[in-house]
């Protein structure tokens, strides 16, 4: 029972870090990001799309990422995500904030991560 | 293809909840997405479309958090770089206000703190200032000494005087002195100019005012030779007494007003201000300065205070030294100077400087409560600074921002001292606010004989002090959060937002701030200590035993016309005593030549056999005290051995003394009631009984009874009855009535008038007052010390509380995501706790320690304050320390709380 609660509250807490990691790379809509975390992850994160929106709105109000409306000829009206110079260092501060986790996991657990 | 948009905007409705446009429009571009490209994998409109209204059904049950709120910006936008000085000040003055503007708590806490600080500060600067530094009002005034005579070292009965024939032989042949002038002070009721009313007056030596440079405003001062006894009265008026008796009138000179039914001329009015030797003078008189040897060969012995003009460039101590040299070739004053001096060996005159003397008992109070205050300020300044750093940590992202946008170092410190200089010129007009607002009720709040106080001004001077330690306390508030911005590395600042478990830059400002909390801890430390201390004492020497029950006893004295013969008022006054002694309530009544706090009644000096060493003269010297048989009882003296005085002791009979228990010891031996003292020789201030053949007898010991100070040595007294004296002795005293009540004795004051006006109409009491208020009068002194140092060391226990409070707190935020993680790894609630007790166990005690030391050091100086407690005082320091332990720990349980309470999986995901 505590096992699948820490699971469910890691996955949870991961939401934030992969939201912040696929936009790194470019900027992106809710959609797209809904069907990469999907497949990136292969289905190891069920990702709950009802749970994105309310992320993304979040990460947009601490200023981590940035949204506009995009039209593009022969495409409908989209609204992209992208990374602020904020969010990028707050990714910096996860990833290493993960390590950290990981490796004081590591050292009295003998767990590993990927 | 379905109206997705509607279709949401109504599902999501009929859930109760709104959702803006722009939310509706990015979901139903969703929903198109995944409707299109359900429709292209299973070719099946239907399931596709199923497919996209369980999608829909997710989103309608978190409508709640499908709201888009506009980002708040992490500060107002920065002030740009660039534009002229002056405009890019106006911006960063707008900047800071607008931000200090967001953050109401933060700056409401920081200027209150800075307004109590910079407040206690500058009205004890205005007070120290204006009392002990600002010259006194005579042109020169640096040249005038006040001068103090004593014998075998010790001071005139009445501190701070010197004796006639001092003063006379060195008036004669003075070198290091321009002149000397000398003064009485005295009550007297004046008449002649209106209705009968008591007023002081000053008998002056005319050479006085010319010593003090002043002029009068109308007519004239004192002629040299004016004011012999031979001569007729002059007198000069007060410019308040003008006002108010005299109209103002011009014609005023050559009038005669009556003092004490003697009549004066009116010779001058002085200046509006003058006020000389305190603002309560109201009328000065000529007089001179008797010699020792009178012209019929007796010898006089006065005493009174005196000042001197140094000539140019004498110092007080060459001064010093000719008076004394003089002073020891003076004509010897035989037994009087044993009775004003209590010694008649070499004479010593001290010249002090007229402004050190006359502060002399106020100064080790001013420079105590001046040390608390700065401490207090230090405090203050300490926790404004600890709260910046700690807002200053939490922008460390904004200011390194602003410097990775282009703005220079400089500019950044300057915007954050100038956010401090917003604060502290606040705090400077509040605290000058306040100080002007205690300045107006100071005279209430101080000891009435508190001298110079109408030089305590809060005038441009003080203005620059509050606005110079504003602009300090800004720098260094300022200087803080500066210094650690400078030292921290852009990188670092930035990564933050991810809150890094521990970092260098974090342990960095955590040590500046540890180190303030203990600097308050220590400043605590010290003034808790000291306000603690004076209470002790102050309690000490309101429970001392005074040797007498100051408890339901009324007392007032009654000036008699002066000339009014014992043989009248000793039947008037018996004659009053017996009327209130049959008055319901009253257990006691009596009248006296003296009682403490009023007057102690005169003072006695004779030869004698020794009843110790039979075969030598001892010379005895003793307070002589007057009285009423009733006395013993209204004071309930404890009689130590034999009986109080009584109606049987006859004008004619046996003359009987009651004598204290120092006079016993020092100078009747073993068995004082055997003693018989005879009458007859040399008894200058001695007692002259009716019946002057027969020895006097001891008939009983009393306790000693203190008359002012009670950590003054008891004085040898002697007690007789007014019945067993020579009217022709009783004079020179304004008799004193006591009468003692088995109820509030302050119901009895009409009584006390209604049975007086019905014996003599024309006499009038003056200081009517119950004897526990004089006892709690003489103790405003003690009582203030205590006040001021217990009050500055509670504001500085609440502000170190704080400061600690705030630093956990603080604290504990930025280590949320370390408390998580170790939770996580299974830390329990008591070791998360521990973390937090841990870093505030260091930091209280370095406070307490260093503290601890400062008033072990600092004890001496506050030694001469204490009474019946040392200033090394172990229960005192151990109630400090605990106090301050309880008040740290009460600031250690929020943010301990706190951190126990971190849920490890939030504080991991959201930092």
């Amino acid at each position: 029972m505590a096992t699948s609660s820490l699971a469910r509250e890691l996955k949870r807490g991961s939401t934030e870090v992969l939201i912040l990691a696929l936009l790194e790379e470019r900027q992106r809509h809710g959609y797209e990001i809904s069907q990469l975390i999907e497949a990136r992850s292969q289905g190891t994160i069920t990702f709950h799309t009802a749970s994105l929106y309310p992320t993304l709105y979040r990460l947009e109000a601490k200023g981590l990422i940035d949204g506009r409306w995009v039209e593009r000829a022969g495409q409908r009206r989209r609204r992209y995500y992208r990374l602020t110079r904020e969010g990028r260092r707050a990714l910096a501060a996860q990833r290493s904030t993960w390590e950290t986790f990981f490796a004081a996991l590591r050292s009295v657990a003998g767990i590993r991560h990927a | 293809m379905p109206d997705w948009q509607q279709q949401l905007h109504r599902r999501i409705e009929a859930n109760g909840h709104t959702c803006d446009a722009d939310v509706l429009a990015e979901l139903a571009t969703h929903a198109t997405l995944a409707y299109e490209a359900a429709l292209a994998e299973s070719g099946n409109a239907r399931e596709a479309e199923q497919q996209v209204h369980a999608l829909i059904e997710t989103w309608v049950r978190e409508a709640g958090h499908l709201r888009r709120c506009s980002r708040r910006s992490s500060a107002i936008p920065p002030p740009a770089a660039g534009g002229s000085f002056l405009a890019s000040v106006a911006q960063d003055v707008r900047y800071g206000l607008r931000l200090l503007g967001r953050q109401p708590g933060f700056a409401a806490a920081a200027i209150l703190t800075m307004a109590l600080g910079i407040g206690a500060a500058t009205l004890v600067f205005s007070i120290a200032y204006g009392v002990l530094a600002r010259p006194l009002p005579w042109p020169d005034a640096h040249q005038l000494v006040r001068l103090t005579e004593m014998r075998q070292g010790r001071t005139g009965r009445i501190s701070g005087t010197v004796s006639n024939g001092t003063f006379n032989v060195w008036r004669e042949h003075r070198t290091t002195i321009d002149d000397i002038g000398g003064w009485l002070t005295q009550t007297a009721t004046l008449t002649g100019a209106g209705e009968a009313i008591r007023i002081s007056s000053v008998p002056t030596t005319p050479s006085l005012f010319r010593i003090l440079q002043v002029h009068p405003l109308l007519g004239r001062l004192f002629d040299e030779g004016e004011g012999a006894s031979a001569q007729p009265g002059v007198a000069l008026l007060s410019y308040g007494l003008w006002q108010e008796r005299f109209g103002a009138q011009p014609d005023v000179i050559g009038r005669v007003l009556h003092l004490n039914e003697r009549p004066y001329t009116i010779v001058g009015v002085m200046p509006r201000g003058f006020a000389f030797p305190t603002s309560d003078a109201r009328v000065w008189t000529a007089w001179r300065v008797p010699p020792v040897t009178g012209s019929n060969g007796a010898l006089a012995g006065v005493i009174f205070r005196a000042t001197a003009r140094l000539r140019t460039g004498v110092s007080p101590a060459q001064a010093s030294a000719e008076a004394t040299q003089l002073a020891r070739q003076a004509p010897d004053m035989g037994l009087a100077a044993r009775a004003l001096f209590g010694a008649a060996g070499p004479i010593d005159v001290s010249a002090v400087r007229e402004l050190e003397a006359i502060t002399a008992d106020v100064r080790p109070a001013i420079l105590v409560s001046l040390a608390a205050v700065a401490l207090l300020l230090v405090t203050a300044t300490a926790n404004v600074g600890s709260l910046q750093l700690a807002r200053a940590s939490t922008r460390r992202r904004e200011i390194t921002i602003r410097a990775a946008i282009g703005a220079g170092q400089a500019r950044i410190v300057r915007q954050l001292l100038i956010e401090n200089a917003i604060i502290g010129l606040c705090g400077a007009a509040g605290g000058f606010g306040l100080a002007a607002a205690v300045r107006r009720v100071l005279p209430s709040l101080l000891p009435s004989e508190f001298p110079r106080l109408d030089a305590v001004t809060l005038d441009l001077r003080v203005l620059l002090f509050a606005l110079g330690v504003a602009m300090l306390t800004s720098v260094a508030c300022g200087l803080l959060p500066a210094w650690h911005t400078r030292r921290s590395a852009l990188s670092g600042a930035l990564a933050e937002d991810g809150a890094a478990p521990s970092g260098v830059t974090r342990s960095a400002a955590a040590r500046t701030h540890a180190l303030i909390m203990a600097g308050q801890v220590a400043t605590t430390c010290v003034l808790l200590v000291g306000g603690v201390l004076l209470a002790r004492s102050l309690i000490a020497l309101t429970q001392v035993d005074r040797g007498y029950d100051p408890v339901n006893v009324l007392s007032a004295r009654l000036p008699l016309p002066p000339g009014l013969p014992a043989e009248r008022w000793r039947p008037l006054l018996d004659g009053v005593t017996d009327d209130l002694r049959a008055t319901p309530g009253v257990t006691a009544a009596a009248y006296s030549s003296g009682l403490p706090f009023v007057s102690s009644g005169g003072f006695a000096a004779f030869n004698m056999r020794s009843p110790i060493t039979p075969d030598t003269n001892i010379e005895v010297q003793a307070t002589r005290r007057l009285v009423s048989p009733g006395y013993f009882a209204a004071m309930r003296l404890r009689l130590v051995e034999g009986r109080v005085l009584s109606d049987t002791d006859g004008a004619t009979a046996v003359p009987a003394i009651v004598v204290n228990r120092t006079f016993a010891r020092q100078y009747l031996g073993a068995r004082p009631l055997e003693v018989r003292i005879p009458q007859g020789g040399a008894h200058a201030g001695g007692v002259a009984f009716v019946n002057d053949q027969a020895d006097v007898r001891v008939v009983g010991v009393v306790e000693d009874m203190r008359q002012d100070r009670v950590d003054a040595p008891p004085q040898p007294e002697m007690f007789a009855l007014f019945q067993q004296v020579q009217p022709t002795s009783l004079q020179g005293f304004d008799p004193i009535l006591v009468l003692r009540t088995d109820r509030d004795p302050a119901r009895y004051v009409s009584t006390l008038r209604t049975v007086l006006r019905a014996h003599a109409p024309q006499l009038a009491v003056d200081s009517v007052m119950t004897m526990e208020d004089r006892v709690t009068m003489s103790l405003a002194r003690p009582r203030l010390y205590a006040v001021v140092l217990t009050c500055v060391g509670t504001f500085a226990l609440l502000i170190a509380g704080v400061g600690l409070f705030g630093l956990l707190s603080f604290s504990v935020a930025q280590r949320r995501r370390e408390i998580g993680i170790r939770s996580a790894l299974g830390a329990q609630t008591r070791d998360v706790v521990v973390l937090v007790l841990r870093q505030a166990v260091p930091i209280v005690s370095a406070g307490l320690l260093v503290g601890i030391g400062a008033s072990l050091l600092g004890g001496r100086s506050l030694a001469s304050l204490l009474y019946g407690v040392g200033p090394y005082d172990a229960l005192t320091f151990v109630a400090v320390v605990v106090v301050i332990v309880a008040a740290a720990a009460l600031a250690c349980v929020v943010p301990a709380r706190r951190a126990a309470r971190v849920d490890p999986l939030a504080a991991i995901r959201h930092g």
